[in-house]
């Protein structure tokens, strides 16, 4: 089990105009044939904005605390808050990692929209946000395939800012990984330049689990990717969401 | 109502920018809000007829389209840009002051956020709403803030944030301005914001969609 480091071509990502609308809020049934055209050419653009980096980084000395439901990584106290905590509990080590689409597409994306076409500069923006959500997907292929070699299992990913856990502990998080890793620099008020980027951490251990449909333990009712990763696995396995 | 306005405000509402435009299928090589617009004004029909018959009542419908859920992002924006080709012609008039709108909005995201589609979402719709944008942009600290209210007094604030740590900073631009314009009206917005958050932080409207805001600003000077 060692630290890893990814760099995605577009085309591994394999994002689908009706993956992005769906995210755009319409249904898979082509509601609308006007913006499945424009989601198939910003599609097109967007290889040539993004550059797309991964990177995880491996800690084996990690102290679970009950009472304060926090994690403690190389002597950094994390208080993940307690739907983290109990995801994590069984977890033996921990993978700190950050994912990137690159600056590029969202400096794109407002360039468009300035220049007059505000629908395909709000879809290149999407697209970047999905980008994100795909490579982190793939760097935790990755990592589970590297750690079942060892007989251990991955938790889901989880971020500073979900699930109670204050988005300012982005500022621990990123003493435990190298300055400008993947070239995201982390602002005053914890926020990720580039704008396109995902922190978090991973459990690994013998006895943990992956859990599937992770949308039901959030507060947000309203959010438009609410269960669509959970419609996604149930649709590849062929079930009726 | 006259019946180019009719014609205007369904341009606006479903998104038909001009001529060439290609969408709303249904209304292919049909005049769009650009040129009934101008025609609507060189037949005499008056700029704030067109601004309050036509363009306020179709994104009114839109926004609260929205709300619903009936539609999603882009078609507000398609409808933005068509209000805006509408508007364009509109703008001399505002310029010399022959017509008026409700009254000026200065926006921006607070200080140390970058987010922005949220944000320019809220200042189109409220632009719509017949109300004159100032959007000072991203990463907008309190002296901005309160420097654009010096120089447009009376204004209302919009103020955005993504993040919990810069909500935060939401907090300190509104006690600054209610410090020095007690009535000024502060409306915030933004995924982490609450109502509760908004009357903790002593704003006086929070509201989770554009249209809440601007049925919120109508009120105002109703
Ligand atoms: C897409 C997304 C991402 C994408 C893209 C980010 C981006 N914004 O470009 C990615 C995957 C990269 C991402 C990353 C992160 N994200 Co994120 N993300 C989202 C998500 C799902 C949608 C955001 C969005 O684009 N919405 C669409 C726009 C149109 O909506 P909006 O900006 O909210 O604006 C609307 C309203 O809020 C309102 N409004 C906005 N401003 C104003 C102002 C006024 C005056 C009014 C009246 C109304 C108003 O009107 C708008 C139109 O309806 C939200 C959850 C959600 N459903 O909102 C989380 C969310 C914003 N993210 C969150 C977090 C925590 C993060 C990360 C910190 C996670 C991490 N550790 O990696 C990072 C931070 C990234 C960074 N750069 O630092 C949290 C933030 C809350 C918090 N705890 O601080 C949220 C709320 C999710 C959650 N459930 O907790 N994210």
């Amino acid at each position: 089990m060692t630290n890893a480091k990814f760099q995605y071509a577009f085309s591994d990502l394999g994002i689908t105009v009706s993956h992005i609308e769906s995210i755009l809020g319409y249904d898979e049934n082509g509601e609308s044939e006007i913006i499945q055209f424009l989601i198939d050419e910003a599609l097109k653009e967007a290889e040539q904005y993004c550059n797309i980096r991964a990177e995880y980084r491996i800690y084996n000395e990690v102290i679970l605390s009950n009472p304060d439901k926090s994690l403690t990584i190389n002597n950094i106290q994390f208080n993940i808050q307690k739907i983290v905590f109990n995801q994590l509990k069984k977890t033996e080590s921990v993978a700190v990692f950050v994912c990137t689409a690159g600056g590029e597409i969202v400096k794109k994306s407002r360039e468009v929209m300035m220049e007059g076409d505000p629908i395909k500069g709000y879809i290149l923006d999407v697209i970047g946000s999905v980008v994100v959500d795909v490579a982190a997907d793939l760097m935790q292929d990755a990592l589970a395939k590297s750690v079942i070699q060892s007989g251990q299992k991955i938790t889901n990913r989880y971020s500073p800012g979900y699930c109670g856990w204050n988005v300012g502990e982005q500022h621990k998080l990123f003493y435990l990984i190298p300055e400008n890793f993947c070239g995201i620099r982390l602002t005053e008020s914890a926020l990720m330049d580039p704008v396109k980027s995902a922190s978090g951490i991973i459990g690994i251990g013998e006895h943990v689990k992956y859990s599937k449909y992770t949308c039901s333990y959030c507060d947000m009712k309203d959010c438009t990717y609410r269960n669509l990763k959970d419609e996604k696995e149930e649709r590849r396995k062929g079930n009726k969401y | 109502m006259n019946e180019i306005l009719e014609k205007i405000a369904l341009c606006v509402e479903f998104g038909k920018i001009n001529k060439v435009s290609p969408y709303p299928p249904n209304m292919k090589d049909q005049d769009g809000a650009d040129e009934l617009t101008r025609q609507a004004l060189d037949g005499g029909v008056r700029p704030d007829e067109i601004l309050e018959n036509a363009l306020v009542p179709a994104m009114a419908k839109v926004g609260d389209k929205f709300s619903r859920k009936e539609i999603y992002v882009p078609q507000m924006l398609m409808a933005a840009k068509a209000m805006n080709s509408a508007m364009a012609h509109l703008k001399p008039f505002f310029q010399s002051g022959e017509t008026k709108r409700k009254g000026k909005f200065i926006v921006g995201t607070v200080a140390g956020d970058l987010h922005d589609i949220g944000k320019n979402l809220v200042a189109m719709m409220i632009e719509g709403g017949g109300w004159e944008v100032i959007d000072l942009g991203v990463d907008v600290g309190t002296d901005k803030f309160m420097s654009a209210l010096d120089a447009n007094p009376g204004a209302v604030i919009g103020l955005s944030a993504l993040l919990t740590t810069t909500m935060e900073n939401m907090k300190q631009t509104v006690t600054a301005i209610k410090e020095k314009h007690k009535h000024s009206k502060i409306l915030v917005g933004g995924a982490p914001v609450t109502m509760e958050y908004c009357q903790k932080i002593g704003a006086d409207f929070y509201s989770p969609d554009p249209q809440g805001a601007v049925n919120y600003l109508k009120a105002l000077v109703s």
